[in-house]
């Protein structure tokens, strides 16, 4: 059979596929990734695009959990403070009710009382970043004010919203209790306990009553604190899972799109051999012909 | 007999076809490199012989014809191959450059959409933080402008691909042109019975070229004549006349392919003009819907998640995108974000500005159905899938074709390309040819002088 006497597109074709290899070959050993462009791998750069969303919303809801850790601990910190100012006017008060105290005594105790108010006050408006942690979600005005009007020598000004924060695909967190369910909730109210303990301690009439009601609202107050300890627990073990859940989409990007590096530098010499070889064949191609042997 | 005369005629036979049949082969050495070109062959003949009674006499040789060799069916193989290889390149070319919009996993609106819930995301911890509401403006903004971005760069492509359509029309007019005056000399030549060669191989050379374009069809007429249509039947050449196409624009903006008053675009299924089509009209214009469904789903979604909610001045959240248009149309190149105002995004479920309850509606357009039954980032990965797949296919029947058509391309070289080799050997047999013939003339000659001088050996003297 009469061969095609011109090679010549044959072996550029070829040197031109060696090209191209040579070519995908160092763009997947530059950039670590085996899908560069759709075409590629599509399955592959669709999954990836869902991979990267996943690993968004892993390292966002992370995040959350840490903003979320602050807010929580601060509350749950500032609560153990109001625990400890409790209990100490529940001593006074104690005190107060001894009957071989004078009145003057017992004005100094008022006044102490006082103090612990607003201090009481003053733990009850502390904010984190700004935002009022014990007002619901009226979180832009201190949610307690002094108010001599008022039977519980405050005023509320907070809700009794809670907010709640996504930190994993449907899992939410609740992040606040509502000063309106911590200080002044309906018959576990501190802030009235320690208003009528102060009344009681400057009148002199019913004491032990009024400090035991202060008691039995702290101990109220110190059963709602539980909500943070919770909290904090569940911020705690979420992390922990989306650390995991990390690891997870960390490698599943890699076994979608990550080149492999030995492979890839094994094709890449193996295109370049081919590479040489035909050029090594075109240079070499018919410098002669039978004209050269006529002579 | 004919006698020393008889012989020394024959001996010019010889002298004369070996010359003719070296020059054929000077022919093919000087054309070895010419496209289309086909090698040619002188075919030798003995003469008729002269019959004395029992015995004929030859009368030497005689060029019966130069042929030139060429495969009819290989050539309409070829033209076949060039026009499926020329579509599928240039739809390939096209593909890819359309895919580098959408080739990250990590930037793009894949990303922007992760990025944007992202910001929400941050917000809802602090959902009255103005720096943490920026950036999810920051967010949306950067979404709207890459579906501007990957919209523009498709329409932009789409007219440059118009364009395309009427340079290319301009190259088949001019090919038509001039195949259809090859045809003419042709036919003249073949009237007056010569040999019409090089002419056909520069009109199939010309058809070749025309292949690259458009699906053509070859229809001989008999006696050299041809007629070149559309695969769908429409006339480009008839014998000596051409057609041209043209072009005009269409209520689309693109721009159609007229003959005549009809319009043939959607008919062409062969050559670039082919591949632009189909790349123009079908796979940008199928993307383009599919980035405008998207765009005015989300913005649409989050629109309506935020209308739910507060703006943290207790008012109700207006649109966070400009309402997209009417029917989705046009969605992704005019998605923007509508305010600047980072206090307008409607975190608030209940009024208060510490409130975060809608941030979760609006992060719940993650999870919705916004297009075609599908979440926004499932529908992004799908359509990605979609681009990367055409490209990938395209791009396998695309080396498929051009392998094929190489082997094509080599057949008709077996057949047709000249060997140089092969030409240095007819080149020394014709040279002793007319060495030996002219042999003969002198021997003749020298015979015919004994004759003359009746036996003094002049030739000695």
């Amino acid at each position: 059979m009469r061969v095609n006497p011109d090679p010549m597109p044959d072996l550029l074709a070829a040197l031109n596929q060696t090209e191209l290899q040579t070519q995908r070959d160092e763009l997947e050993l530059s950039t670590g990734s085996d899908v560069n462009q759709p075409s590629d791998n599509p399955l592959a750069a669709a999954l990836l695009i869902e991979n990267n969303d996943q690993a968004t919303f892993n390292a966002s809801y992370l995040q959350s959990l840490n903003t979320i850790n602050g807010q929580l601990s601060t509350a749950d910190s500032t609560l153990s403070s109001v625990e400890t100012t409790l209990q100490q006017a529940i001593s006074l008060g104690i005190e107060g009710a001894n009957g071989t105290l004078s009145a003057s005594d017992r004005t100094d105790i008022a006044q102490e009382l006082q103090g612990i108010q607003s201090q009481l006050i003053s733990l009850a408006n502390t904010s984190y970043e700004g935002n009022y942690l014990f007002g619901g979600t009226e979180t832009t005005a201190p949610p307690y004010a002094a108010s001599s009007s008022d039977p519980s020598g405050v005023t509320y000004n907070g809700n009794s919203g809670v907010n709640k924060v996504s930190v994993g695909n449907g899992y939410q967190i609740e992040v606040n209790l509502p000063g309106s369910q911590l200080f002044s909730a309906a018959g576990n109210n501190v802030f009235l306990a320690l208003n009528n303990l102060i009344t009681a301690m400057q009148s002199n009439s019913d004491i032990a009553s009024a400090t035991n009601g202060l008691s039995s609202a702290s101990d109220y107050l110190t059963a709602q604190r539980v909500f943070y300890g919770n909290s904090m627990d569940q911020v705690q073990s979420q992390t922990t899972y989306l650390d995991t859940a990390k690891q997870q989409i960390a490698a599943q990007q890699t076994s979608l799109g990550a080149a492999d590096m030995a492979t890839a530098a094994t094709n890449l010499s193996m295109a370049q051999t081919d590479e040489q070889a035909a050029m090594e064949a075109i240079s070499k191609l018919s410098q002669n012909t039978l004209f050269d042997y006529l002579r | 007999m004919s006698g020393l005369f008889g012989t020394l005629s024959i001996a010019l036979s010889g002298l004369s076809t070996s010359q003719q049949a070296l020059e054929t082969t000077s022919n093919n050495v000087a054309n070895a490199n010419t496209p289309g070109y086909s090698r040619e062959v002188s075919v030798l003949e003995a003469g008729a012989p002269i019959v004395y009674g029992s015995v004929s006499m030859g009368t030497g040789v005689v060029l019966d014809q130069i042929e030139s060799l060429r495969n009819p069916i290989l050539e309409i193989q070829l033209n076949q191959q060039t026009q499926q290889q020329n579509s599928l390149s240039t739809q390939l070319t096209e593909l890819q450059q359309i895919q580098t919009s959408f080739s990250s996993s990590t930037s793009g609106i894949g990303a922007d959409i992760s990025n944007f819930f992202n910001a929400l995301q941050q917000l809802s911890p602090d959902p009255s933080n103005l720096a943490l509401r920026q950036s999810v403006l920051t967010a949306a903004g950067n979404l709207a402008t890459d579906f501007n971005t990957a919209a523009n760069n498709l329409t932009t492509q789409q007219g440059n691909l118009n364009q395309s359509v009427i340079d290319d029309i301009g190259q088949v007019n001019t090919l038509t042109a001039q195949i259809a005056n090859v045809d003419q000399q042709i036919s003249q030549l073949q009237n007056a019975n010569e040999d019409a060669n090089t002419l056909v191989d520069q009109q199939t050379n010309l058809i070749r070229q025309l292949s690259a374009l458009i699906d053509v069809q070859v229809i001989s007429t008999g006696n050299g004549g041809i007629e070149l249509t559309t695969s769908n039947g429409t006339a480009l050449v008839t014998g000596s006349q051409s057609f041209a196409l043209s072009t005009s624009l269409g209520p689309g903006g693109t721009e159609q392919v007229m003959s005549g008053s009809q319009d043939i675009t959607s008919t062409i299924t062969g050559g670039s003009l082919a591949g632009i089509i189909q790349i123009r009209d079908q796979q940008i214009p199928g993307i383009l819907s599919q980035l405008d469904q998207l765009a005015a789903g989300f913005a649409n979604a989050v629109n309506g998640a935020n209308a739910q909610g507060y703006d943290l001045n207790g008012i109700k959240g207006g649109n966070i995108f400009t309402t997209p248009p009417a029917g989705g149309t046009g969605a992704a190149t005019a998605m923007h974000v509508a305010i600047t105002d980072p206090s307008l995004i409607a975190a608030s479920s209940d009024g208060t500005s510490g409130s975060n309850g809608n941030v979760a509606n609006l992060s719940a357009v993650a999870n919705q159905s916004v297009a075609n039954g599908e979440t926004p980032i499932n529908f992004y990965s799908n359509l990605v899938f979609q681009i990367g797949s055409t490209t990938s296919n395209t791009s396998a029947d695309a080396d498929a074709s051009s392998q094929i058509l190489q082997q094509l391309e080599d057949q008709r070289g077996s057949v047709s390309g000249v060997s140089l080799d092969e030409e240095a050997a007819n080149m020394v047999q014709y040279q002793t040819a007319y060495q030996a013939a002219a042999r003969v003339v002198s021997t003749v000659n020298g015979l015919l002088l004994d004759a003359v001088n009746l036996g003094i050996d002049t030739a000695q003297e």
